[in-house]
């Protein structure tokens, strides 16, 4: 090479990685911003095998060094994870890109992990967004602190090269990209339609016993409904396993179906966090591993449907979730803070906890209140002529109450509370009011709100739950 | 069945907690937020935003000063706060997507446009509590740098979730907005050209003079210094030519380009009513052109309204404030009444009972729904939504025969279509803002006003003029249809008018400060509509009475041979047939409710059948009664008006011919709440009202009774389109046949010959009726010991508002349909079991049900009995509106108790 020419750009690494299906992800991608050169890419992820569309490592890169226009302006709070979202007309593209800083080379950098996809993808993808982004920001968390090592580490080994190869920063952020890949691929082929004959379902049932036994339907869905709509049903034959989350799916929006999953035929699925009504099957053993990680990540509450043994569990309600959750979640970062090597972060594996806190295994607990809309609804709903439309605006009858219940609980404590200015403190004049003075009724109805106003059970139920936490905790620590 | 190897690490045993802090804590700044919502609250997360409410922000990339705020809507400082908008125009404009060059490319002689497709971007400044929707286009102007301005539009919101989930719905508005734009501006860019292209050729020419007197004056074989800087000026000049004209030829190709954005609107069709032939545009006068051009920053750059040329800009301002309406409102109510509405569409069989019309726009249901739906961005979708009605420019012409070919001109080859619809023909050169209709300009005063008449002056303005339209890039597109008025405008204007409700829900109550309601907009539009084909409101309800069907007995399951295995077009009942059922039988269908569909679509006011089949009380004055009900709308507000004395008239919605509007009817939610305070007997008057029995109100004064019926009108159930089974103010005495007709009526109470006859037609059918005493606060009507009401008229409920009420009683009543329609169409409740049941039988079975089933008692059946009854009507008579209802007059001895307070 004559000394005239400029220095050869380093070839940007790029994994391919190899998804089942037909994955409608052109690439994903980590780039920063170098204080010196600018935008950087830094590491490419590709789906293996034949894509509608190609994009070449050139045009990836220019998209991504793309994603971190602007963001020399950036001031955001440390910490903070923020979302852009590009439709790119010109190059046919949606960009996610999810900015943060971190500590790079010894420098504080914004960093981009991006996510590229045609356009031509944009109606599917939309629904699925928040999705992949909450489980983007999570692994971002964790590659934050994975950098924040490398740095200190690379600090105490002078530099030197090689680095140590413990905190590589790409395997962190490849345990939730290779997985959205795949969860895209299966949504692909899995997703439950946005409309749903009800042909399909046990509503079309000649009678309420069936395909299913009565009080098993009544307290599927009305869990189902208790926990937002979020469900997950196992079972060993898959057409069951189905029938039963197309049910369950007649009670979603349609966005809500867009984010549900059926069962595949001959084998598995892995369980996805964020879905709200997936249908999975079990092993050959017959049995189906969930991972307690994972599920206690999801947005809400789930319910557990077993089509085999006709049960039903459901996990507690929002804020207690959201609890759990966020206390797991600060552990699994501080064990990470705390880990050695990247040997000690396997995948689901974490080593070390918060000392303070045991997490309840038994997340799964039997449906304790009954409720009067879902059990009326089924009784009813039988005694209309099947394969007319009869059910369908029976059922449509039944969703507009529920959906107009929550908007008038939710507008109840807003003028109760002053838009949340004062706390809530007349549950019971809510309940004789708005006659939701049965337990399982007035949770289907605030699962409903809860999903209108996020945090709302936590200010309506935090306080007391808290409370009895901490004392609890107090308690046990003598 | 549940375990995981991560979850062991967590079981091992607690040790004591640590006093000292833990210098391996993970610092705060990588850990997560133990209570993110607790302590919270779910109402207030956007609170750091520094902006009241959403706002739309048209910012340039300035050559000259950088980033720039150019407009925000509404135009209120007031809505921005202390919010930066210099800061946040760098920040969105700083994400440009330019990939596209412009300029001199390699290898070309000519300066070349590229024609840049929309990028869509959504970011935000978490700091600042700023999300955006950001829609990046480009103008062109020649006297740009690259001859291109660079501009954004962006919808702010504190909400991220806000824009993300309607992401569709922005992109489409903010689409034909930027079309909008960019249409005028290649129009007025080409005419800028063309004004240059003259400039350049007169120069041309005036150099050549000058040229060729120095050329005579010199000697033939020397030339002088001055001579050469002529020549070098004229070949410049020359030049300069050329590259105008190639510009003006790519300008004009712009249909022809390949669009790479399946999601963009096109304008298809330019519409040459605006231009009138350019016949009163002054010509243009060239003008000598100076060899040096000011400095880039000696220059004023041209505005947007001039890039655009008015009557465009301005259109896309008005599409902007239409688009700041619509999505005004908190998510969740936006949210909410899109889902609601969708699930209306499902069950049009009950929603004539306590409902607000949805109206008839079938194809809207993809439209309401698409901003929670990540729907399909697909060109064929975007069809639904309205296109904005904006004038574009002219139709294609032939520009061949406008504009002799030039041997100098390299577009002269051009197709016609493209010049045509810049407007460049010769005598349309001169466009100026002074070019917009007397419409436009009307409009555009308008909307200076009150919500309201901004709205309507909008929504006609804009829908008469018909002046351009918005076209997805579907494939075969109709070119007619872009000259046609859009049928879909008004779905658009109504989807506005819901978030404004939402937005009244979620606000105040009393409403005086609130806008007025798009809907009653769109009510004004559909009835100057129906003035264009048949006079007012009850001409086109007699218009559409002619579409009556009449009825099919074989509908009815109480007659033999009414059988389950009903198809759904033999469903459809024939015309030519009708049936009468027997006064002891409860008509019931046995069809599949959706088969009817189109037929109820056209539920509106109108007579019933002649041969009604609904039998009950067989009148005397029954063919009078018929014969009032054809007119029923028409006469009942006659009768209103005639009476009215015109106080406090506004207080009432209800009997003035317009379609009841939701906000009316949140409006009287505040009513009904004050009643069932204030009365302790509201629950019977309510009964009264659902179980079909007529209740006057009678009163002295006219604004208390039209409040009280106003109020009292939101639990009659199928109170009809425009609400004529309310009579809100009558002053005249009424008859049999008004009872009939009316469900709820205000009657004057006066001391006059008039009043002792009123009071004697109260006294003589006094059977028939419930009276409540609005000056004396009595009630006279039978008892209700019902338990079916006791939700919605307890007068000691904790419910504070009036919109929180009339929620509440939304769902209420949408419970009360549910279990008529269940009890409607329950076969085997209506049917003979075996052919040795008899009536009775059937009807024992029926009253079982409800007892038992649905565990009602006598009163409470008595109201779903009511409903059901409606239901099957309206069933059965689809065309009529169920209006048949109205002849089917039942009563019975119960005997009345007086209530007072």
């Amino acid at each position: 090479m004559s000394s005239g020419c400029p220095p050869q750009s380093p070839a940007v690494a790029k994994s391919e990685v190899a998804v089942e299906g037909e994955c409608p992800l052109l690439a994903a991608t980590f780039a920063y911003w170098d204080n010196i050169l600018g935008p950087r890419v830094r590491h490419i992820w590709t789906p293996k095998g034949d894509q509608l569309m190609f994009l070449s490592d050139g045009e990836v890169t220019f998209l991504a060094n793309h994603t971190l226009n602007g963001e020399i302006l950036r001031s955001a709070e440390c910490g903070a994870v923020d979302v852009k979202f590009f439709v790119l007309a010109e190059k046919g593209v949606i960009i996610v890109s999810l900015i943060f800083d971190g500590e790079l080379k010894g420098d504080k950098n914004t960093c981009a992990l991006s996510i590229i996809l045609p356009q031509a993808e944009l109606a599917f993808y939309l629904p699925l967004h928040t999705i992949c982004v909450e489980r983007l920001k999570h692994v971002i968390r964790k590659g934050r602190i994975w950098m924040q090592k490398y740095f200190c580490s690379a600090s105490v080994h002078c530099f030197h090269f090689p680095r140590p190869q413990g905190y590589n920063i790409i395997s962190v952020l490849s345990l939730e990209i290779v997985p959205i890949m795949e969860l895209l691929a299966s949504m692909k082929s899995h997703s439950v339609p946005e409309d749903i004959n009800i042909k399909d379902t046990v509503l079309n049932d000649d009678d309420i016993g069936d395909s299913c036994h009565e009080d098993f339907l009544h307290k599927a869905i009305s869990s189902h409904l208790q926990t937002c709509g979020c469900s997950i049903v196992v079972g060993s034959n898959p057409e069951k396993v189905n029938k039963i989350a197309r049910t369950l799916c007649l009670f979603l929006t349609p966005e809500e179906r867009k984010c549900s999953r059926l069962c595949k035929a001959d084998s598995s699925f892995k369980y996805d966090t964020g879905l709200f009504v997936q249908g999975l099957l079990k092993d050959s053993t017959g049995s189906f591993v969930l991972p307690f990680r994972q599920v206690l990540y999801s947005p809400y509450p789930t319910t557990h449907i077993d089509v085999d043994i006709n049960t039903v569990k459901q996990m507690p309600p929002c804020h207690e979730h959201m609890y759990n959750q966020r206390r797991y979640m600060r552990s699994e970062l501080s064990a990470l803070w705390k880990a050695d090597s990247e040997e000690d972060i396997a995948p689901d594996t974490v080593i070390h906890t918060d000392e303070t806190f045991t997490p309840d295994l038994n997340i799964f607990q039997d449906v304790m209140h009954k409720d009067t809309l879902v059990m009326s609804f089924i009784d009813e709903v039988f005694m209309l002529k099947p394969g007319l439309s009869l059910r369908s605006t029976y059922l449509a009858q039944f969703l507009l109450l529920l959906h107009r219940k929550a908007l008038t609980l939710l507008k109840y404590i807003e003028d109760e509370t002053q838009k949340g200015k004062k706390p809530f403190r007349s549950l019971r004049n809510l309940k004789t009011d708005l006659d939701l003075t049965v337990e399982g009724d007035l949770n289907i109805v605030m699962a409903f709100a809860e999903k209108l106003r996020a945090g709302l059970h936590s200010f309506v139920f935090g306080k007391p739950f808290y409370t009895s936490v901490h004392e609890r905790d107090a308690l046990m620590s003598f | 069945m549940i375990g995981s190897p991560d979850v062991v690490a967590f079981t091992k045993e607690d040790e004591y907690g640590q006093t000292t802090p833990d210098p391996w804590a993970l610092p705060e700044e990588f850990s997560v937020p133990l209570h993110p919502l607790v302590d919270s609250n779910p109402w207030a997360k956007t609170s750091y935003a520094k902006f009241t409410k959403d706002f739309i922000l048209i910012s340039e990339f300035s050559e000259q000063v950088g980033p720039q705020p150019l407009l925000t809507i509404p135009d209120e400082p007031k809505v921005c706060g202390t919010f930066d908008l210099n800061y946040f125009s760098l920040r969105i404009m700083s994400v440009d997507y330019q990939a596209s060059f412009v300029g001199h490319p390699p290898g070309s002689g000519y300066p070349r446009l590229s024609f840049v497709e929309d990028s869509r971007v959504v970011l935000g400044d978490s700091k600042e509590g700023a999300f955006a929707y950001v829609h990046h286009l480009t103008l062109y102007d020649l006297e740009a740098r690259g001859f291109v301005r660079p501009f954004c539009m962006a919808y702010v919101s504190a909400d991220e979730r806000k824009i993300m989930l309607q992401f569709r719905e922005l992109s489409l508005r903010f689409s034909q907005a930027s079309e909008c734009l960019k249409a005028g501006n290649r129009r007025a860019f080409a005419k800028e050209l063309q004004r240059k292209l003259r400039d350049l050729e007169y120069t041309h020419s005036v150099l050549q003079r000058e040229e060729g007197l120095q050329r005579e004056a010199g000697p033939q074989c020397m030339y002088s210094a001055h001579a050469v800087e002529k020549a070098n000026e004229l070949a410049n000049v020359e030049k300069s030519i050329y590259e105008h004209r190639d510009l003006l030829r790519q300008i004009c190709s712009y249909h022809h380009r390949p669009r790479r954005d399946p999601h963009a609107v096109t304008c298809q069709k330019l519409d040459e009513g605006e231009d009138e032939g350019g016949k009163r545009r002054p010509s243009y006068t060239p003008q000598l052109i100076k060899a040096k051009s000011p400095k880039c920053f000696d220059k004023r750059l041209k505005t947007l309204a001039e890039l655009c040329d008015n009557t465009f800009y301005e259109a896309t301002v008005e599409l902007l404030k239409e688009t700041e309406r619509s999505f005004r409102g908190d998510l969740c109510y936006l949210h909410t009444r899109r889902l609601d509405k969708a699930l209306r569409r499902k069950q049009r069989m009950t929603n004539f009972l306590f409902e607000e019309d949805l109206g008839d726009d079938d194809e809207d249901e993809g439209g309401t729904l698409r901003p929670f739906c990540a729907v399909n961005h697909a060109v064929d979708n975007f069809t639904l939504l309205s296109p904005p009605p904006i004038v574009l420019g002219p139709e294609p012409l032939e520009l061949d025969a406008l504009e002799p070919p030039d041997p100098l001109d390299p577009a002269s080859g051009t197709s016609h279509t493209q010049e045509s619809e810049l407007g460049l023909v010769e005598s349309h050169l001169e466009s100026s803002p002074s070019d917009q209709t007397l419409e436009t300009q009307g409009s555009s005063e308008e909307t200076k006003g009150s919500f309201s008449s901004d709205k309507s002056g909008t929504g006609l303005a804009v829908r008469q003029q018909n002046v351009a339209c918005m076209k997805s890039d579907a494939p075969d597109p109709d070119p007619d249809s872009d000259l046609t008025p859009d049928p879909d405008h008004n779905i658009d204007l109504e989807r506005e008018s819901s978030s404004e409700e939402i937005e009244t829900t979620a606000g105040e109550d009393e409403g005086d400060g609130t806008p007025v309601s798009l809907l009653e907009v769109v009510s004004e539009l559909e009835a100057s509509r129906e003035d264009e084909c048949d006079g007012l409101t009850n001409g086109a309800c007699e218009m559409q009475s002619d579409l009556l069907v009449p009825l099919d007995t074989a509908c009815c399951m109480a007659q033999e041979g009414f059988l389950y295995e009903a198809s759904a077009p033999e469903a459809v009942p024939r015309p030519g047939q009708s049936s009468h059922l027997q006064p002891c039988q409860t008509p019931v269908v046995n069809q599949e409710p959706q088969a009817l569909l189109h037929l109820q679509d056209d539920y509106t006011v109108g007579s019933p059948s002649s041969q009604s089949p609904a039998a009950g009380l067989e009148l005397p004055v029954e063919l009078l009664g018929d014969a009032d009900s054809r007119t029923s709308v028409g006469d009942g507000f006659d009768c209103t008006m005639s009476a009215s004395t015109g106080s406090d008239r506004a207080a009432s919605p209800l009997g003035y011919g317009g379609v009841v509007t939701l906000r009316q009817r949140k409006k009287a939610g505040q009513g009904a709440l004050r009643f069932v305070r204030q009365y302790p007997f509201a629950m019977q008057a309510l009964w009264c009202l659902l179980s079909g029995r007529t209740l006057v109100v009678l009163g002295a004064d006219e604004g208390m009774v039209r409040r009280l019926v106003a109020a009292l009108a939101l639990f009659v159930p199928g109170p009809g389109k425009c609400g004529e089974k309310v009579q809100a103010w009558l002053s005249c005495p009424f008859t049999l046949t008004d009872l009939q007709r009316w469900k709820l009526i205000g009657l004057q109470r006066v001391a006059s010959p008039v009043g002792s006859s009123m009071l004697y037609s109260l006294s003589r059918y006094s059977r028939y009726i419930s009276i409540l005493d609005a000056d004396q606060k009595t009630l006279r009507c039978p008892s209700y010991r019902g338990q079916l009401l006791a939700k919605i008229a307890d007068h000691r409920t904790y419910i504070r508002r009036g919109s929180t009420f009339f929620l509440h009683l939304q769902s209420t009543l949408c419970h009360l349909a549910a279990k008529a329609f269940l009890f409607t169409f329950t076969h085997h409740l209506h049917l003979p079991v075996s052919s040795t049941e008899g009536p009775k039988v059937v009807e024992g079975r029926r009253l079982c049900f409800l007892q038992e089933q649905l565990g009602l008692g006598e009163e409470d059946s008595q109201i779903l009995l009511y409903l059901s009854q409606l239901i099957t009507q309206q069933y059965l008579q689809p065309a009529t509106g169920g209006r048949a209802s109205a002849t089917c007059f039942s009563f019975n001895y119960t005997t009345s108790v007086l209530y007072k307070i």
